[in-house]
């Protein structure tokens, strides 16, 4: 038992889970049997990533004048792609339990490799068709050599590949200066090399598609039916079904269904004003009756009661809505349309002023932890002499410290990025605070949840109407505004389910496994649908997202499906248990370390055939990037946890900031400060999140 | 009841020393054969003879009344006898359903069934009257005698015919030990012979139906339910005539 509960108090030590309130046990009665869609995603390791993701892009999208067009997006797509593979990779081992710090500079010696094999060997060089396979081998030898080697010695994998880390680095300058003289081997392209374009193809190529007619069309069916999917999905795992389907409101959900296409499909062909306020307001008028309607048509409905009125829900809702008018007046003094100059505020006066602001919030924030801390310490009674000098100097240094953040900041950003940071910030802030505020009302009764889930829609309007209103920036006034209406219409849609439908309270087999396969088909749908619309746009698309793509769900699929993703994660949790019960730990342990070489291999590949050189210091430093990104993605540092496509997720956020960054102007520099604060962040918000959801079990 | 399992003057010598002497019991399909015992008094011995993992040195090993003799865990479990030790082996960040079917997933070709898989983790613990909430919830955030009721419906599930419990109860409160010994009760219901090792008998002798006693390697009787009340086995689990000298020394002092 020891052991087991020895690493359940880890299991709460190191995700925040509530190892230690569960272990009460109890009875079955006073139990949740049932997990909604909703919390099932917020328990999910890839939560933090999956909000990252978002606010990143809409941060870097409201910023930059280019950033999330079709160009732009290629050229991130290309940084991310190679990280994004790795990072799926090493998000693998590190589920595994592991650690390979040599898979970084993996990615060099296998270019190098291959580019002095095919223009040394033997005096001129053998073809790639001999070159690669070698490389691949060598990469897997190396692998298993990690492999096998910590499992032989027991040592931690962090210093066993490190070693290999320098060994590999070494070879590399070593035998790139005694061949070429130089530590870089360049010219490996079809001129010197035999055999170079079927490679290049294959891990290099370029691919670009000029737009053809049908791609609106095709794109607007697949993300429309691919969010209905999606839609469904969601109402299937949260409702009970009827018995019987109310037949009467059929030509409700027609009409509704019928009036939402022929919106949108107006609304994305017309361009005068009048025509698109008149199709946008049936579209979404459309889909609101839609929605309703088919939940009528399907679930279970009951009689509300309860008061409009909520008591619980008044704080959020207040600090909600706070943040949104703040969010809007910070905007409406720095328009996006002045130019991009870094941030200077006109007013000598608010200078002073934000200093002063910026010490009382640190020296407050400070002193209030402190307090509180002192008070459960001490419990009231005991004073220690040192109490107030020492409260006194933690608020002096939290206000300084603080100052310095604003100071700093301030410095550094532009206006736009002020404006861009106060919006997303503030705005994610309050729309998380609204929903607590439904999320207290629902408790209350349904006839408040629904009250809450009207104000919330009303406000998203008007605040998408100030918006349009106030800038003159196309992508405030079309985007953001499409985007508020939009989310309105939804948080209506589901007051109204809400309010009308009898929420489900345990597991139904049937309705969950529909509405998880409605759910993946959906989200494949909107993928697909925004990939033809991106990718026939004539802009240069790397092969390179492919094998990306491919890698990424060969993980997942091996991660969830199969009895080694289920291997992987055990000998990660619990190596010495997985051994006991029959699982081939070594042989597992082996295998990762094989992959992520091979996967190196991969991406070294990609590399040397698209820039047709290597240097000898390719991919040093790097390794530290999968492992940032894997992190973000919430696998976990012990092992025994994660997912693989946060980790891709991650490696996107990275991508994002190393492209947007200098998209919006800013210092590209920033972007080692920006990857830390996002790391910092993520970490913090999975760890929060799960925690949160966790509890509501 | 015919005897399952049984042992016939079993002895386990290491070099000069007896760990295990002239050792006699058995357990019936369907029934419960607590053995207790002290620190030291030879129970893990016990174990790893009847697991596979050390082999008798003198004696009958009779299962099924045909004499046999383990040289691996392997060969024990191939038999049909599975042992729940204490520090169950199970992941604790995994799901209750993953860690059910770890190191034997159901499914062809490398895939993981998981609807199939999910599906009979719960049925299986409901045939032992557990109610998991979620069977997605990490084994991590149950509690100590859930975690023992996941592990035994498993070694049920894959077939086991004799369950060796290595303590379940050991590091257990009051109202978990009783949700576990509903368990071993259930398991013994459902037609397998439960070897029950532990050092309480206030939790032996509710469940048991023969009890084999322990001490210092060697056996102080091995008695069915009916030979023995609560009070006698307690005295002979708690040593005895030892027991009485050192309160009569105690409470000369």
């Amino acid at each position: 038992m020891g052991a087991v509960l020895q690493a359940g108090g880890d299991v709460a030590g190191t995700t925040g889970s509530t190892g230690t309130t569960a272990s009460a046990g109890g009875h079955g009665d006073e139990r949740i049997s049932f997990r909604g869609p909703m919390q099932r995603l917020l328990t999910s390791p890839e939560i933090g990533a999956l909000v990252g993701t978002v606010m990143v892009w809409s941060l870097f999208w409201s910023t930059g004048q280019k950033f999330g067009n079709a160009g732009s997006t290629a050229s991130w797509l290309d940084v991310a792609a190679p990280l994004g593979i790795m990072a799926v990779a090493i998000g693998l081992l590190m589920i595994g339990g592991e650690f390979d710090l040599s898979a970084g500079v993996m990615t060099g010696s296998t270019g190098i490799m291959v580019g002095l094999f095919a223009q040394k060997f033997m005096g001129d060089g053998a073809t790639l068709w001999i070159a690669v396979p070698v490389a691949f081998l060598a990469a897997g030898a190396i692998g298993w050599f990690n492999g096998t080697l910590v499992n032989r010695t027991k040592l931690p994998s962090f210093i066993v590949t490190l070693a290999t880390f320098f060994i590999l680095r070494g070879a590399n300058l070593v035998f790139s200066k005694r061949l070429v003289d130089k530590v870089l081997v360049e010219n490996v392209n079809s001129e010197t090399v035999t055999g170079f374009e079927p490679f290049r193809k294959a891990f290099a190529s370029i691919h670009n598609k000029e737009t053809f007619a049908l791609r609106d069309p095709i794109f607007l069916t697949l993300v429309i039916v691919g969010i209905a999917a999606v839609i469904w999905s969601f109402l299937e795992q949260s409702l009970v079904r009827r018995e019987r389907p109310n037949s009467a409101v059929v030509p409700v959900v027609g009409v509704g269904a019928v009036a939402a296409l022929a919106g949108f499909g107006l609304l994305h062909n017309s361009d005068g004003t009048s025509m698109n306020v008149l199709s946008g307001v049936v579209g979404l008028g459309g889909m609101l009756v839609a929605i309703a309607g088919f939940a009528a048509w399907r679930y279970e409905t009951h009689v509300p009661t309860g008061s409009w009125v909520t008591h619980r829900g008044r704080t959020p809702l207040a600090v909600g809505l706070g943040c949104l008018i703040v969010a809007y007046l910070v905007t409406r003094k720095l328009d996006l349309n002045q130019q991009r100059v870094l941030l200077s505020v006109p007013a000598h006066g608010l200078k002073v002023a934000i200093g002063v602001v910026a010490l009382v919030v640190g020296a407050g924030l400070v002193t209030m932890r402190g307090v509180r801390a002192m008070r459960a310490q001490v419990g009231g009674t005991k004073r220690s002499p040192l109490l107030i000098p020492k409260l006194v100097a933690t608020a002096a240094i939290g206000a300084l410290l603080m100052l310095v953040g604003v100071l700093t900041f301030l410095q550094l950003t532009t206006e736009q990025g002020f404006r861009a940071l106060v919006q997303v910030g503030l705005g994610g802030v309050g729309l998380v605070a609204l929903l607590a505020a439904k999320g207290a009302a629902r408790r209350e009764s349904s006839r408040a949840q629904l009250s809450i889930g009207v104000i919330i829609a009303a406000a998203l309007v008007a605040y998408g109407f100030l918006l349009r209103h106030d800038s003159g920036a196309v992508r405030f006034r079309s985007g953001l505004f499409t985007a508020m209406m939009l989310f309105a219409t939804l948080a209506l849609a589901n007051a109204l389910v809400e309010y009308r439908q009898v929420k489900r309270q345990r597991a139904d087999h049937d309705a969950d496994h529909l509405g998880r396969l409605l759910g993946v088909i959906g989200m494949a749908m909107v993928a697909l649908g925004f990939g033809i619309r991106l990718f026939f746009t004539g802009s240069n698309f790397r092969v390179s997202v492919l094998w990306w793509i491919l890698i990424t769900a060969i993980a997942a699929y091996t991660l969830a499906r199969t009895r080694y993703g289920n291997w992987i994660f055990a000998v990660g949790g619990n190596k010495e248990a997985a051994r006991a019960i029959g699982v081939p730990a070594d042989q597992v342990k082996v295998g990762l370390f094989m992959m992520v070489s091979l996967v190196g291999c991969l991406v070294g590949m990609i590399n040397t055939l698209r820039f047709t050189s290597v240097a000898a210091s390719q991919g040093i430093g790097e390794e530290f990037e999968y492992i940032i990104a894997a992190v973000v993605g919430g696998c976990l540092l012990t092992g025994g946890y994660g997912s693989v496509i946060g980790a891709s997720l991650g490696a996107m956020i990275m991508a994002m900031s190393i492209n947007g960054i200098p998209a919006a102007r800013w210092n590209s520099d920033n972007r080692f400060i920006f990857l830390g604060a996002v790391l910092f962040i993520a970490v913090l918000v999975n760890q929060k999140i799960r925690q949160k959801a966790q509890e509501a079990r | 009841m015919s005897a399952l399992l049984e042992l016939v003057g079993l002895s386990k010598f290491f070099g000069n020393v007896t760990a295990l002497e002239n050792i006699t019991t058995s357990v019936g399909a369907g029934a419960v054969t607590c053995v207790l015992g002290d620190n030291g008094a030879g129970k893990s011995t016990l174990i790893k003879i009847l697991s596979g993992v050390h082999q008798q040195s003198e004696g009958e090993f009779l299962l099924d009344g045909n004499e046999v003799r383990f040289a691996s865990p392997r060969d024990a479990r191939a038999a049909g006898i599975a042992t729940v030790y204490q520090d169950l082996a199970m992941a604790p960040l995994m799901s209750v359903w993953r860690n059910f079917f770890l190191g034997s997933e159901p499914g062809r070709l490398g895939r993981f069934d998981t609807s199939f898989a999910k599906k009979t983790a719960r049925e299986e613990m409901a045939k032992m009257g557990i109610d998991v909430r979620d069977l997605d919830q990490p084994v991590g955030t149950l509690s100590g005698g859930e975690r023992q009721s996941v592990a035994i419906a498993r070694a049920v599930y894959f077939g086991a015919r004799v369950l060796i419990l290595d303590e379940p109860t050991s590091a257990l409160g009051v109202k978990q030990s009783g949700v576990v010994l509903k368990y071993v009760r259930a398991a013994a219901e459902r037609g397998l012979g439960v070897i029950f090792i532990t050092h309480n008998p206030h939790h032996a002798y509710p469940v048991g139906n023969r009890f084999l006693v322990l001490n210092r390697g060697k056996s102080l009787g091995d008695f069915a339910k009916a030979e023995i009340s609560r009070e006698e086995l307690t005295r002979l689990m708690a040593g005895g005539a030892e027991l009485e000298a050192l309160q009569h020394e105690l409470e000369v002092r």
